[in-house]
């Protein structure tokens, strides 16, 4: 049951995200109130009982490398394996700048060597999801197929001009596969999770780094779904996911998990999201306090009137100040009589006495880390 | 190889805590619930790592299952060290002898092999009774500046509640010439925080000799203290004037919880130069719900409020649900008050459950408690200073 480890690959095209990548990579970017997307891939892992877990970087990694550190939060800080971050290095034959998540592979093809595990789980960064990954490593296992994709029938998980769609018959084998669609014409929506056995995986990247293909989904599994002689599985994921993949999706995931429902079908009680631990007091509320439907952390103090929000740890509202449908990270500041509606600000954003921002859902305002408005 | 460390603390966490009622029938006091997030021991562990001080000993023997697992390896106040750390010391057998601490210098004496391992120049006396902010390291110095054999740290109580301290008597140099428990008629507001700094090599012989002392009761206070003073040891006191709180009492205990929602904060606990540690829950953050109100209060991770919540303190995992309302009151981990439920002046503690309907606590008197895992049924009345049990019928 073990026998598994995980490789999450962050290199994922962040351009949607605006002024929210500039300085960390998408897997570092603060969610729903505590988090970080990472935090949401490698706690599936431990609870799917991987304890060798490696994170391939990319580029503005150290906010990332910062928020891991020993991996102690997600008890992968033992004497035998644990959590390896895999930097990216100049060899001479890497330039450093993966150009996919083939070429990240291949980089790293030491670490995948020298693990012991016989499976390996990959999953890519930029979406939410928190899966039974025991439930996907056996339903692989029990398949005997060379590779399990897990995939959603989730509707809104669909995109254009971007991810991988499969057609799944009911015992699971995938009769159809598009990479990259203008407009996806199937139904199955491919998670960026996958299975296989770890033998394979490096000579799968070996074969195709040696003809010259780059691009592991399309090269690599397509044409092994089209193969009589492969046997390419899906594993359907019936929970809730996001994909954190622009703006608009990032607002949209905050929003959605202020209600309650949604949140109990992330946070699930056998699956427990691990995270660094800030040591922060519980939250103040004053005197003149007003808070409804919203996520507050530790360390808040609040004065002033809160709709719709999600608040990170250390965040402060003043008395007079007025803050709707708003993201608001870490150590955020709204001063006295200012008011702000459908604004994600960065880490440590301030927003000065009486000033007016209003975003719209479709286009939030996104004030940067350490921004003074 | 000899490792040396310069001052270990040794805290003495094996009291009942008896007058704290229904809330120590399963925790040892340490281990009480405090401030929306910590426990009482999270105030002196975190003095410790703040001040410098790595090597920790813990003295348990009352109900010491659940702060055994609260300390774990240390790893919350960055005391999982590879030499040093906190390390639990429960009572143990030696050769044909076990035996229970028989007062607080006896449990010291019987770890005084523990002490020895590190070679300490200076032992730091610390009880798990209250909450307090304080700089070790600055009573050390001033204890080397002294050259004292013993420091006390004291600080100035209200005359009216002096007689209910041990007193210390000082001379205009900061010298104690005499120690009072409890003294009717107060020489001195003085009062001994319990926090005590000897010089090893002087306190390992008093140690020694109070044990081979039949008639002694072994404690710091009744004898260890009286008999060096006695000895005209050069004995010192240490004034703190920051925020110390007894949290002995259901009443105190209330009241120091209830500190925290006074504007200033009488502790600063956003101090992120003093942070105090505690072993985190990881759940999400807590959610206010539409139609909800939290006012004047204090809330943590992972607790969810539909109802009114004014002038509290709420722990993590609690549910306050709609209609209820939860006034002057502290709500422990994980408890839950349902539909219409008023509870006002109480203390309703861990993964107890207030019944729909009920009443708990009132607006003047003692302080209602419910008591750990309680399920009130619905509709039950507790009145003020009432204490309710499992075995407690309605």
């Amino acid at each position: 049951m073990k026998d598994v480890m995980g490789v999450i690959y962050t290199g994922e095209n962040d351009a949607r995200l605006r002024e929210l990548t500039m300085l960390r990579a998408i897997a570092a970017l603060p969610v729903a109130g505590r988090y970080r997307i990472i935090d949401f891939l490698i706690s599936s892992m431990v609870n799917g009982g991987m304890r060798n877990v490696g994170v391939i970087m990319q580029k503005n990694y150290h906010s990332l490398m910062d928020h891991l550190g020993s991996g102690k939060e997600w008890d992968l800080h033992g004497k035998h394996d644990g959590l390896h971050l895999l930097p990216p290095f100049l060899t001479r034959e890497n330039v450093g700048v993966y150009s996919g998540l083939m070429d990240a592979l291949r980089s790293n093809t030491n670490y995948l060597l020298r693990s012991k595990q016989e499976y390996v789980v990959i999953s890519g960064s930029d979406l939410i999801y928190n899966a039974h990954m025991d439930q996907l490593i056996q339903y692989h296992i029990d398949s005997g197929a060379e590779i399990t994709l897990m995939y959603t029938r989730d509707p809104a998980m669909q995109r254009e001009d971007t991810g991988t769609y499969l057609t799944v018959d009911e015992s699971g084998n995938i009769t159809d596969m598009e990479v990259e669609p203008t407009h996806p014409t199937q139904e199955c929506t491919f998670m960026e999770v996958m299975i296989l056995k770890r033998d394979l995986l490096r000579s799968l990247v070996d074969r195709g780094v040696a003809h010259g293909q780059h691009d592991f989904m399309r090269d690599i599994v397509l044409p092994m779904v089209h193969n009589p002689g492969s046997h390419i599985n899906a594993w359907e994921y019936t929970g809730v996911a996001w994909w954190i993949d622009s703006v608009q999706n990032y607002f949209r995931f905050n929003m959605d998990i202020l209600d309650i429902g949604t949140r109990g079908k992330l946070f699930l009680d056998d699956l427990p999201v691990y995270t660094k631990v800030r040591d922060e007091m519980p939250a103040l509320y004053g005197d003149n306090a007003v808070c409804v439907n919203s996520l507050v952390a530790d360390g808040c103090i609040i004065e002033g009137t809160v709709e719709n929000s999600v608040l990170f740890r250390g965040v402060r509202i003043a008395p007079g100040a007025h803050v709707k449908n708003c993201i608001i990270m870490q150590d955020g500041h709204v001063h006295s009589g200012a008011s702000i509606e459908t604004c994600i600000l960065d880490k440590q954003a301030v927003i000065k006495r009486n000033a007016r921002l209003t975003g719209h859902s479709v286009y939030p305002i996104v004030i940067a880390k350490n921004v003074v408005v | 190889m000899m490792t040396k460390k310069t001052c270990v603390a040794m805290l003495l966490a094996g009291g009942q805590g008896s007058r704290l009622g229904i809330l120590t029938k399963t925790v040892a006091k340490p281990a009480v619930p405090y401030g929306g997030k910590y426990r009482i021991i999270d105030f002196p562990l975190s003095n410790c790592t703040n001040s410098g001080i790595d090597t920790v000993g813990v003295l348990t023997q009352y109900q010491p299952l659940e702060l055994n697992a609260y300390i774990g390896s240390g790893a919350p106040w960055d005391l999982d060290l590879s030499h040093g750390g906190v390390f639990v010391l429960p009572p143990y057998q030696k050769g044909k002898v076990g035996e229970w601490y028989r007062g607080t210098a006896n449990a010291i004496y019987q770890n005084m092999a523990f002490i020895e391992q590190y070679h300490p120049d200076y032992v730091l006396i610390l009880s798990g009774d209250h909450i307090y902010k304080m700089d070790y390291n600055a009573m050390l110095n001033f204890h080397i500046r002294h050259g004292a054999d013993a420091t006390i740290a004291v600080r100035e109580v209200p005359w009216e509640e002096a007689s209910r301290f041990g007193i210390m008597n000082t001379d205009t140099e900061d010298n104690i010439i005499e120690f009072e428990e409890k003294p009717k008629k107060p020489k001195s507001n003085k009062a001994s925080m319990g926090v005590y700094i000897f010089t090893w090599e002087k306190l390992r012989q008093y140690l020694i000799d109070d044990e081979a002392d039949k008639s002694s009761s072994n404690d710091f206070g009744k004898n260890i203290i009286p008999r060096m003073l006695a000895d005209r040891q050069v004995m010192v006191a240490y004034s703190f004037d920051g925020y110390w709180k007894d949290v002995g009492t259901i009443e105190s205990l209330w009241e120091a919880n209830m500190d925290l929602l006074a504007t200033p904060m009488p502790i600063d606990l956003h101090d992120k130069k003093w942070r105090i540690y505690a072993r985190n829950t990881g759940y999400v953050p807590h959610y206010i719900a539409e139609g909800a109100k939290v006012v004047d209060s204090l809330v943590t991770e992972g607790s969810v409020i539909y109802g009114n919540v004014q002038h509290s303190v709420i722990f993590s995992g609690v549910r306050v649900e709609e209609g209820a309302e939860v006034r002057d009151a502290v709500i422990m981990p994980g408890a839950v008050v349902h539909r219409g439920a008023v509870v006002h002046r109480a203390i309703v503690a861990e993964n107890a459950e207030v019944g729909a309907g009920c009443i708990v606590g009132e607006e003047t008197g003692n302080i209602a408690v419910v008591g750990h895992a309680v399920k009130l049924p619905a509709g039950v009345k507790v009145t003020a200073g009432q204490q309710v049990d499992e075995n407690t019928t309605f």
